[in-house]
């Protein structure tokens, strides 16, 4: 039993990003607008997992509350606003997509080839670092969310705040696109 | 040296700016007068009721005398050498660097006021006097109400006032030059107010082109200063002028020579702009012309405050024309010569206004020959009982036109002593005043002025001056007895004797009215019914005696009290001012007033070229003879128009005179034919060169561009040819291929998002295995 | 520990995935689904780099992503809405205002 738990402990990383995959493949294919959100709901959860795999804590934790908490409701809100009964769905799918399948899978393969040496390629994971004058007094390996914020807001502060500005952009954006026009 | 000169210029500038007081409100006095021009000039059409134009005009106007007042009170509290205040509002603009004398300058010319002792008595002055006219103007162009102008009317006025404060409250050459050409305009604009007549359009532009003369002189004496010192500021000019003079030669456009040549040279030119502008010989013929604008106007504009600015002017400028003595004798001559020649044209003219206008022009030159005299202070002061005096006469002048039905000629006048008593009582003091009788404020002024120029000959009883000194005395003594004559002459034609405007005139002395021509305020039927005009009849037109009006419609009557109070101030002002600078000779016998208020007031800022002594040197005894002097002669000039026009009903004197010397009288009424001159000498030249010229124009040039044109046609039908054929044939062919082609292309664009994003992927896949598979 | 390898194996399918969806779906709602996953795999690898390379500017850029992809949802979204307030539809290939 330990054996086991230390098993799916180390493959933790490949369990979720199968999981996501499956997820993702059931979105794609599902008649049912609420079928796929629930299959990307489930995708994005897996990504999560796999970001606490790679020791990003933060960021799966931000991911699960972006994506499951804001993301897939809003989603979902819509669907519902959205009457899809309404219309009647003449086909899930496009007439191209045959060709868009085999031009994707030719292309995914390709460049798999073009690349294989970097994916395939062995190579081992380093330790996080920052610069030594942010890392002070920082055990930056274990506390991943104040190592983030250091060097977010110590070398990317302008990108953030201009993210910010743009959130307000979109904000205001999606308010006058969403509005009832009034005559 | 020039660089050292240069700092030491910044230093003295830096230790006199020190020295003045900063005031906060300065501004206001003269952008109130803005503020109301603009509010009156853009809003005043809409404006239902015209008492509202009234209280923003007067309102504007009277705020800034208020504040004008505060801040003199304030001067009054500084000491002599510290009375300056100053208000630097921002950089009006700053030319970089400039070449001058001192060497490279970077000027930069600011939009600052100065209120000093001299300023501080002009700004006084003109918010003042403005206020008393425009108060009169709201009686006087009561007509003007009811048909839409008087709003422009009140804005030009306010335009004005601004445009003349920040003449006198400058702190600099150039916001002085600004100010001078904005008078200059609201001149033209207000001569020319009933601009439907001919005759006051061209008489504005008449105004307007010859200040444009004495505007080029002014400019290039400015441009000269500044090429001098390298500043237009007056502090610094004062600060450095010292040191300038003291120069052994200074070198500018390749011409060398000693400072007080170009000093002189600055002088004249500054003169020139003067003469234009304060209406001196030969620049005055737009002055007696300028009186067809309305009497406010005149009173304003043409006799209290423009006209002075030409005064304050080099009053300003002292600095370079105590340096300048070639200059000050040009002043000089000219002044005396204005002096007495005005005054004998003014002997013959009827025209009410006009013996006003010359009068004003010939007073003008007795300042200037006080200022040529180097009496800046008595020059000054004389602007400013002239002001009283004047503007006292033109707004009475006013009044009685007004009550005449717009007469102006003083033939169909008279007898308006009993009708008007109280403009009859202003003026007649005010005549008193300008005429020199001691104690009235004329006496002093022009006395002072007079034992002036004669100290300059006499030297302390050597009797070694300068001729010239003496024969501007005797001009200006010629001058001052013309002066007395034509004034008496004129209260006694207008307020003594029989009225003879209603159609009663025992002695045949009317002439037909030109009323219609001058300043009627465009108005056609003075002698009609009763009822046609309310608000003419409100202030002018008040019936007289019930006889009179079964005959001839109304008799004059006295004007309402919006009019004859501010004469009435005016001529008490002319009465009293006088004591303003009580000399200092007859203040030893009658010790009533402190000497030389006035004179030791502007002291400070006259510039003296060796420390001044206040020695207690007895006045020679012919200072008193000259008084007493003055004063008889005046009376005889009284008691010679008494006796000609009083005396005798009939004026046979006058006419027995006219008929024995015809050419004489001829030539005195027409001026001296200087207008026709200027017609034949100089005005038909250009007209007549202008018209070669056009000829010219017409044959050659015009002959030029139209071969020029019909060559162009036979290349343009050429062109049209080829463009027609070759050209479009070849755009038509390309919109075939791209028609044609485009057909071709056209089904892909489905418009469906996602085969352009198919389209996209795979181009994205074409370009990434060609970038990592070659 | 998790290699590069299978995190650039992961995330590459995933984006495979994300792309055929955004291509052959015609429902907008999915499309816009869709995006979000080939952007999260885009998240998944500069997290894999970040870890590999041992910076921390991967982690940093991933939220700003994150950030980014959140205000596209709700663009995107507003326009579902907006479309289908017009159009009583949110099939993409209804809309084809740009045919030629």
């Amino acid at each position: 039993m330990e054996h086991l738990l230390e098993t799916i402990g180390r493959n933790m990383f490949a369990i979720f990003g199968v999981m996501a995959l499956g997820a993702a493949a059931f979105m794609v294919a599902s008649k049912s607008a609420v079928h796929s959100v629930l299959g990307f709901l489930f995708a994005m959860l897996c990504i999560a997992g796999c970001f606490l795999a790679l020791e990003a804590e933060f960021l799966g934790m931000a991911q699960i509350l972006v994506y499951a908490g804001g993301i897939v409701v809003l989603f979902l809100f819509v669907v519902m606003l959205v009457e899809m009964t309404k219309f009647k769905e003449k086909a899930v799918f496009q007439l191209q997509s045959r060709y868009a399948v085999a031009a994707v899978l030719i292309g995914a393969a390709a460049f798999a080839g073009v690349f294989r040496k970097v994916i395939f390629g062995a190579t081992s994971p380093e330790a996080l670092v920052l610069r030594p004058e942010l890392a002070k007094g920082l055990d930056v390996a274990r506390q991943n969310a104040q190592a983030v914020s250091r060097g977010l807001f110590a070398d990317y502060l302008l990108p953030f705040e201009i993210l910010s500005v743009i959130l307000l952009v979109a904000l205001v954006g999606a308010v006058v696109l969403a509005k009832t026009e009034r005559v | 040296m020039t660089t050292i000169m240069t700092a030491d210029m910044t230093q003295m500038h830096a230790a006199v700016t020190a020295a003045s007081q900063p005031a906060s409100y300065l501004w206001l006095i003269p952008f109130l007068p803005l503020f109301g021009f603009l509010l009156n000039g853009l809003t005043g059409r809409k404006l239902k009721s015209t008492k509202i134009v009234d209280a923003i005009a007067l309102g504007s106007v009277g705020i800034s005398f208020l504040l004008t007042l505060y801040y003199f009170v304030q001067l009054l509290g500084l000491p002599a050498e510290g009375r300056s205040l100053h208000q630097s509002l921002w950089i009006w603009f700053d030319i970089g660097g400039a070449q001058v004398l001192g060497g490279l300058t970077t000027a930069k010319f600011e939009w600052a006021y100065k209120f000093d002792a001299l300023s501080a008595a002009m700004a006084l002055l003109v918010t003042g006097a403005s206020f008393l006219i425009h108060l009169f103007s709201t009686g006087y162009m009561a007509e003007e109400r009811n048909d839409g102008r008087y709003y422009r009317f009140m804005a030009y006025l306010n335009l004005f006032v601004f445009s003349m404060l920040n003449l006198v409250l400058g702190a600099n050459i150039l916001m002085m030059f600004l100010g001078w050409e904005g008078v200059g305009l609201c001149s033209y604009l207000l001569i020319g107010f009933y601009f439907e007549k001919e005759f006051a359009a061209v008489a504005g532009k008449k105004a307007f082109v010859t200040n444009r003369i004495g505007d080029f002189g002014f400019m290039i004496g400015f441009f000269l200063i500044f090429q001098v010192f390298g500043s237009l500021d007056y502090d610094t000019l004062m600060g450095s002028v010292r040191e300038v003079a003291n120069m052994p030669h200074i070198t500018l456009y390749g011409h060398t020579a000693s400072p007080t040549w170009w000093f002189n040279l600055i002088g004249c030119c500054l003169f020139v702009g003067a003469m234009g502008k304060s209406a001196q010989i030969p620049l005055y013929v737009w002055l007696p012309d300028a009186m067809a604008g309305p009497t406010p106007v005149s009173a304003l504009i043409h006799a209290a405050t423009m006209v002075t600015s030409g005064l304050y002017m080099i009053a300003r400028m002292n600095f370079i024309y105590v340096n300048a003595p070639m200059a000050l004798a040009v002043v000089l001559a000219f002044g005396s010569l204005t002096a007495f020649v005005a005054a004998t044209m003014g002997l013959a003219q009827y025209d009410i206004k006009k013996v006003l206008a010359y009068s004003t022009v010939s007073q003008l030159g007795f300042m200037f020959m006080g200022m040529g005299a180097g009496a800046f202070g008595a020059g000054m002061f004389h602007v400013f009982t002239h002001a009283f005096f004047k503007a006292s006469l033109f707004l009475g002048s006013g009044a009685v036109i007004a009550a005449c039905h717009h007469e102006q000629d003083m033939r169909n006048m008279g007898g308006l002593r009993k009708y008007m008593p109280i403009t009859f009582a202003s003026m007649g003091f005010a005549t008193l005043a300008i005429n020199g009788i001691a104690p009235f404020s004329g006496f002093f002024s022009k006395d002072e002025i007079l034992w002036k120029v004669f100290e300059g000959w006499y030297q302390h009883g050597h009797y070694t001056g300068p001729t010239l000194n003496l024969v501007a005395w005797i001009l200006g003594m010629l001058g001052a007895f013309c002066t007395a004559f034509y004034m008496t002459r004129l209260i006694a034609m207008t307020f003594f004797g029989e009225y003879r405007g209603a159609g009663h005139d025992p002695h045949g002395l009317t002439v037909p009215s030109e009323a219609h021509g001058h300043d009627d305020h465009g108005h056609q039927d003075d002698h009609g019914p009763a009822d046609h005009d309310q608000a003419h009849a409100q202030t002018a037109h008040a019936p007289a005696a019930p006889d009179d009006h079964a005959s001839h419609g109304h008799g004059p009557a006295e004007v309402s009290w919006r009019m004859w109070l501010p004469v009435a101030i005016l001529a008490g002002l002319a009465v009293v001012g006088g004591f303003l600078n009580y000399p200092e000779s007859l203040h030893r016998i009658f010790p009533i007033v402190p000497a030389d208020l006035f004179g030791k007031w502007i002291e400070p800022l006259l510039y003296q070229v060796a420390p001044v002594h206040h020695g207690e040197h007895t006045p020679p005894l012919i200072e008193y003879g000259l008084m007493i002097f003055a004063n008889i002669w005046a009376g005889a000039a009284i008691f010679l128009a008494w006796w000609i026009y009083k005396v005798d009903p009939t004026w046979s004197r006058a006419k027995a005179f006219v008929a024995r010397f015809p050419n004489l009288f001829r030539w005195v009424n027409a001026k001296y034919y200087v207008d026709e001159f200027y017609e034949a000498a100089l005005i038909a030249p250009i007209k007549r060169f202008s018209a070669q010229l056009w000829s010219f124009d017409t044959w050659v040039v015009d002959g030029m561009v139209n071969g020029a044109a019909r060559v162009t046609l036979i290349w343009a039908a050429l062109m049209n040819w080829v463009d027609e054929y070759l050209v479009d044939g070849a755009v038509d062919l390309v919109e075939y291929i791209v028609q044609e082609t485009s057909t071709v292309f056209r089904s892909l664009q489905t418009g469906r998002v996602q085969h352009y994003a198919f389209v996209m992927f795979i181009g994205f896949l074409v370009f990434a295995f060609w970038k990592f598979l070659a | 520990m998790v290699s590069l390898n299978a995190v650039l194996l992961i995330s590459f399918l995933l984006f495979s995935i994300g792309i055929i969806g955004v291509l052959i779906r015609r429902n907008a709602l999915v499309i816009l689904m869709c995006v979000e996953l080939m952007l999260n795999a885009a998240n998944l690898n500069f997290i894999a780099f970040a870890r590999h390379s041992g910076s921390v500017s991967g982690q940093a850029f991933a939220l700003l992503v994150m950030g980014f992809a959140a205000a596209e949802v709700a663009v995107g979204l507003a326009l579902v809405v907006a479309l289908y307030r017009k159009r009583d539809t949110v099939q993409v290939d209804d809309i084809n205002l740009l045919k030629g």
